[in-house]
């Protein structure tokens, strides 16, 4: 059972998440430990292993990275590993003056607003990217699969680069 | 031949039997107990009336004094008289002695398991909790009239797996069994909830005396789905009461170190002057020195709000951080619900307001919200109510990973994940031929192991020698709905394995716990046998119980042979649970357990598939 049988909602990127959170939250319902709070030991084990695997299987598909990562390999298209080497330049020359970027914000004269250009120009590239990857993956033939791969690895760096905005923007704000 | 009982549509399989649970709130500076009866959640009080019970226990020669009793003694004798065991719960020595620098105890034990030593000799933080417990668990019996199923437990939402588990190891050693570790803002959406029957995202700031949490939940048809949650255990009310005295010392000119009563003298008066200001303006202090002069003031609100603004801002940036974790806006919460006693204090208040544009919610008694949205949870755990639609997802408060080359840790868990969950992640071999590997097991948010809290260590070894980076090491992080976490290691060509049950580096093992439970009963051995034999007893009937409901539900899917060996292993285990044999009980309950594990198995794939099915009718 595929985790889209498993919440019984159609197989496609565009997941209604209404529809999907729904499903869930009625598995849920059904073998969560909490209902099998007073019931002997090994059906507790089973609950909490049942409700991890339905746990697991909505943050999938409830995230687009991680669901378009799933479609794809249910696809058989092969994810290449985090540290293969990329081979488009310019994107990698993107990625560095980006986090050049990032590097200068602490720097500006006005943190807040320097740090919200940064933020603003990663969701417009994240935005274009994930349109991108979307309709590649609607299309599903060998080569465009290929081309959405390469579009979420690509959204995983900027993903990273996100992370580090938390960081920075965590770190600018504490004491 | 018996006759079966059938139950009407609808109806529980099992016959109604009220069995009685509690929540209870666990809180650093006073503890509750509450219980549902009759349909209505309340707080339970003792002989004299009174539901809050204070968070101190005294260690005198002849006896143990627990809350008011222990209370009167906390200045002249402060160092057997221990209050806030919570902030030592679960934390190292050097984390305890660099957080609260002035407190009134001989420690003792060792770096990663503190104790305090009083005339009773050493005690562990965890102990000080388990008399805390044992005193509300007797006022419960006595109340309702008989020995609890199962408590609630509460625990701030940002506390860690050192300090849950040792949470849990109290409830242990108090002789509680605990149906749930609940985090304490779930446990006041609970309470609020099922109240206003709200549909919505909320917000919970929980701010007690030593704790702080802000978590967001969506509101959905009895769900309550923590959405994030964040805080920091160790902000509360008794650091506004330190930056107080600290204030108070500066101005009288004293000089540390002070003595014991004189620092928990400063600490009351402190206390009494912030919830003085609650009300009024202005408020005099009077403190008597050791040389028995005494030195006054007076503390204006203004004065007050000055010292603790920059302790109220910090809780009021952990919620725009935890907001965006959930990534909600703040015009998205339609209600913000406040939780603890600091939450009285008015600077507190308005800046909540202010930062969520919103009047929070104060209505049901910030002390009390807590233990009876616990005593809700417990009502429905232990199964007092079949056909009750609440359920509460919650998530884990911290990042959980595992140190990688170079000091770095690598997450495996990210903060905020619902919880039970299961994660693995592989890993390979540093060096040609390595066959041994070290686990290092971390949690928080920080990139350096160093700036992480460590949980445990253990080491995979018998890996078959290969070159550098062809062993596939699998390492499985797994962590209930209390939100403990147990971790195994397993290199994939050759099946080595190896677990822990993360018992932190700060916690009690399972040893240290039974002799405790052993050291603490007039006759030892013998107590200990009945509290075993008991404990199967008791867990042998609940099985039994569960698996005839079982099968009069779904025998349907079971062929009659396999009705047949379980009925056989059912007969067994309720023969021999009547006897004295703890060991035949045991195996007896194993069979029983092996004999069942493919049909629960069954039971819960179909109604998984029946629920979907269900769903599927009502969108028709």
């Amino acid at each position: 059972m595929n985790y889209f049988q498993l919440f019984n909602i159609e197989a496609s990127f565009d997941v209604d998440i209404q529809e999907l959170s729904s499903s869930y939250q009625t598995l849920q319902k059904t073998v969560h430990p909490d209902k099998f709070a007073h019931s002997s030991e090994q059906e507790q084990r089973i609950a909490v292993q049942k409700s991890a695997q339905i746990n697991d299987a909505y943050q999938t598909l409830k995230n687009p990275l991680q669901r378009a990562e799933y479609i794809l390999v249910q696809r058989g298209v092969e994810m290449p590993n985090e540290q293969h080497s990329f081979q488009d330049t310019s994107f990698l020359m993107r990625q560095m003056e980006l986090r050049e970027m990032l590097e200068d914000v602490k720097f500006s004269s006005n943190v807040d607003a320097a740090l919200a250009e940064v933020q603003s120009v990663l969701s417009n590239e994240c935005s274009q990217l994930s349109q991108l990857m979307r309709t590649q993956i609607s299309e599903n033939n060998a080569a465009s699969n290929l081309a959405a791969c390469d579009n979420l690895r690509k959204l995983k760096f900027y993903q990273k680069l996100n992370v580090e905005v938390d960081r920075l923007e965590d770190s600018l704000f504490d004491d | 031949m018996a006759l079966l009982q059938i139950a009407e549509p609808g109806q529980s399989t099992v016959p109604h039997e009220h069995r009685l649970a509690a929540g209870i709130d666990l809180g650093t500076t006073n503890s509750l107990i509450a219980s549902v009866q009759s349909g209505n959640a309340s707080t339970l009080s003792d002989a004299q009336g009174c539901d809050i019970l204070p968070s101190i226990v005294s260690y005198q020669a002849d006896n143990t004094l627990v809350g008011q009793t222990a209370q009167a003694l906390s200045i002249e004798d402060a160092q057997n008289t221990i209050t806030s065991a919570k902030r030592l719960i679960g934390r190292s020595l050097q984390d305890i002695q660099s957080k609260y620098p002035s407190l009134p105890y001989d420690f003792c034990g060792d770096e990663n398991h503190p104790e305090i030593m009083t005339r009773q000799g050493a005690v562990n933080p965890v102990q000080v909790s388990a008399e805390i417990l044992k005193s509300l668990n007797s006022r419960a019996q006595a109340a309702l009239g008989g020995d609890l199923t199962g408590v609630v437990i509460t625990v701030p939402a940002h506390f860690d797996d050192a300090q849950r588990q040792s949470t849990k190891d109290a409830a242990k050693l108090a002789g509680v069994s605990v149906l749930r570790l609940l985090n304490e803002p779930t446990a006041a959406a609970v309470a609020y909830g099922l109240d206003s029957g709200q549909e919505g995202v909320i917000a919970v700031y929980d701010l007690g005396g030593g704790t702080f949490d802000i978590s967001i939940l969506r509101l959905n048809k009895g769900v309550f789905e923590v959405l994030a949650t964040g805080g920091d255990s160790a902000l509360g009310g008794d650091d506004f009461d330190v930056a107080l005295v600290d204030y108070f010392v500066e101005q009288a000119g004293l000089v540390r170190p002070l003595s014991p009563s004189l620092e928990r003298q400063l600490m009351q008066q402190a206390c009494f002057a912030k919830e003085q200001l609650t009300a009024k303006d202005q408020v005099e202090i009077t403190i008597s020195l050791d040389d028995n002069s005494d030195w006054q003031t007076s503390l204006s609100k203004a004065k007050l709000n000055e010292l603790i603004g920059s302790l109220v801002n910090k809780t009021l940036r952990a919620c725009r951080r935890t907001l965006k974790d959930a990534d909600i806006t703040i015009d998205e919460v339609i209600e913000v619900v406040m939780v603890g006693g600091s939450t009285r204090v008015p600077l507190v208040r308005s800046e909540v307001e202010k930062h969520f544009n919103k009047t929070p919610l104060t209505s049901i008694d910030p002390d009390k919200v807590v233990a009876i949205g616990a005593a809700i949870q417990a009502d429905v755990l232990v199964g007092n109510k079949p056909d009750s639609e609440m359920l509460l997802l919650d998530v884990t408060p911290l990042s959980l990973g595992l140190e990688t080359m170079g000091g770095l840790v690598e997450k495996v868990i990210p903060r905020n994940t619902t919880i039970p969950v299961a994660k693995a992640q592989e890993f390979t071999t540093f060096k040609d031929g390595q066959t041994a590997m070290a686990v290092h097991v971390l949690q928080g948010e920080r990139e350096l192991v160093d700036d992480c809290r460590s949980l445990a260590r253990f080491e995979l070894r018998g890996i078959p020698a290969m070159t550098a980076g062809a062993a596939h090491i699998r390492v499985t992080f797994k962590v209930d709905a209390d939100g403990l976490l147990s971790v195994s290691a397993m290199e994939k060509s050759s099946g080595v394995e190896s677990s822990i049950e993360v018992k932190p580096s700060f916690g009690l093992d399972d040893k240290q716990i039974s002799q405790m439970i052993k050291d603490s009963m007039s006759n030892a051995a013998d107590d200990m046998q009945a509290r075993m034999l008991k404990e199967q007893q008791v867990e042998a009937s609940r099985v039994i119980e569960s698996v005839q409901a079982a099968l009069l539900a779904d025998s349907k899917l079971l062929t009659s042979e396999e009705v047949v060996v379980i009925e056989s292993a059912i007969n067994t285990l309720a023969q021999v649970s009547q006897g004295q044999e703890i060991k035949a009980i045991e195996s007896a309950l194993d069979t029983l357990n092996d004999s069942t594990a493919v049909f629960a198995e069954r039971r819960m794939d179909s109604s998984i598939s029946q629920a979907l099915a269900g769903q599927a009718v009502d969108k028709m």
